[in-house]
């Protein structure tokens, strides 16, 4: 064989391999950074889980004076918050977070029946604070959970299933919204 | 036996720009597999780092930029003006000048806005404006008051016009755009003075992440654009440098 054509194929071998090799390369470090993106989403979520529960109490202290009747909200309220910082996995935070969410709903739509209440500057504050907090909650929630889809897609489809396999990854758990706190709270007047 | 020589010089230059393709293919790869790995975010719930965003383009100041060649308002452009040259039997467009102004303003989806800082990011948005000079062509008056700005010419030293192609990219208000950067404390806010958390917050070139990619195309049609971009770039450079190393094998008589 010609030394010109054995360059040649060297060459194309060198081009083949470094590519192969980038690709590969390039899937590992794909896989670690989705891997990173769902811990960085979880940690984004609870800076927020944190900064609600911390102005709980607030709205709890300034509500509980109008809200005679509704105590068992408000008792749902604080159990809630208290599972909350007690927390360890995602399901428990997402139940804990459902429920406070729930107790939340409630209380903002039973405050309508409350014009004092209403009137109230600091509750109207913190009604505005929470209510802006839950937004940006569901926000994270679902950029948790499209973090986690995209890494749970990625980690059993081929070829990354491989790479994956070998780094022992399995499918993470999505953050689920109980389909009681997706309907409507209903309010007697 | 210059010919040859000016040949081989051409092969080799051809060879590494071939390799140059292959090696920018492989980080459109990279660039790729980020921007498939993170999802795009809402901008009202926007944390630090590097993020993805998608929204309308608002500009942060009454004293808006206008394009160099299009005068049209602007919170970016860039421009390119090239002539057409020719040395021996080859011709071909050099770049006399180029450049770029940009000043921050706000990208809004429907959640929020939040303030952007296009400084050092790669821009891909559409060309807005290409004039080329040709015969019974009139060089519009802001091309020309443009080079006068700058100190150019657009005719030769006997007082013909040369060949001249101008470029111009601009992003306008209301575009829509998707960005991919890294979000920072925003040092035009006090700490603590915001109203929410997106107000103290700016999308900048991050320090520790290099990707700042602005384009104004919507995430999927980006990710078709850079898949072939990548194959053509990874192929097409391997292609040229192999052929290239034949024809230079060739010269040396060892193929």
């Amino acid at each position: 064989m010609a030394v010109g054509t054995i360059i040649i194929i060297l060459v194309v071998a060198v081009f083949v391999i470094f590519a192969i090799t980038a690709y590969i390369v390039g899937m590992f470090n794909s896989l670690i950074r989705l891997k990173n993106n769902i811990k960085k989403s979880w940690a984004n979520i609870n800076v927020l889980l944190k900064q609600r529960s911390d102005e709980l109490p607030k709205l709890i202290n300034s509500v509980k004076g109008y809200m005679k009747h509704e105590k068992g909200t408000l008792v749902e309220l604080t159990k809630a918050r208290t599972s909350m910082l007690n927390a360890k996995t995602i399901s428990q935070k997402a139940d804990a977070d459902n429920a406070i969410s729930s107790a939340l709903k409630t209380i903002f739509a039973v405050a309508e029946n409350y014009p004092n209440l209403k009137a109230n500057e600091n509750f109207m504050q913190l009604q505005n604070r929470i209510s802006g907090l839950e937004n940006e909650l569901a926000d994270r929630r679902e950029f948790y959970n499209d973090s986690v889809n995209t890494y749970n897609i990625r980690i059993h489809s081929f070829p990354d299933m491989i790479i994956a396999g070998r780094m022992k990854y399995t499918d993470e758990e999505m953050f689920k919204v109980s389909e009681e706190d997706t309907k409507d709270v209903e309010v007697n007047f | 036996m210059t010919d040859i020589i000016e040949m081989f010089i051409w092969t080799l230059g051809f060879f590494a720009t071939g390799v140059f393709l292959f090696w920018e293919g492989i980080k459109l790869l990279k660039q790729k597999r980020l921007i498939e790995n993170i999802p795009t975010s809402k901008i009202r719930s926007l944390a630090m780092g590097l993020v993805e965003i998608y929204g309308e383009v608002v500009p942060a100041y009454k004293e808006i930029l206008k394009s160099p060649f299009s005068n049209k308002d602007c919170v970016y452009y860039s421009y390119t003006i090239e002539e057409y040259r020719s040395s021996g039997k080859s011709s071909h467009w050099v770049t006399v000048e180029n450049g770029h102004n940009e000043q921050p303003f706000y990208l809004k989806d429907d959640t929020g806005g939040v303030l952007i800082d296009s400084k050092g990011a790669k821009v891909n948005v559409s060309r807005d404006f290409e004039f080329n000079t040709g015969f019974g062509k009139k060089t519009p008056d802001l091309v020309l008051n443009f080079l006068k700005s700058k100190g150019m010419s657009h005719k030769t030293l006997f007082g013909f016009g040369k060949t001249m192609r101008y470029k111009e990219h601009f992003i306008a208000p209301k575009d829509k755009l998707y960005i991919m950067g890294t979000a920072s404390d925003n040092p035009f806010v006090e700490d603590g003075t915001a109203k929410n958390n997106v107000e103290d917050i700016i999308i900048q070139k991050g320090k520790n992440e290099k990707m700042y990619y602005i384009s104004d195309k919507q995430e999927n049609a980006l990710l078709k654009e850079i898949k072939w971009k990548m194959l053509g770039f990874i192929f097409g450079g391997a292609l040229l440098s192999v052929v290239c190393l034949s024809i230079i094998l060739k010269y040396f008589d060892l193929l």
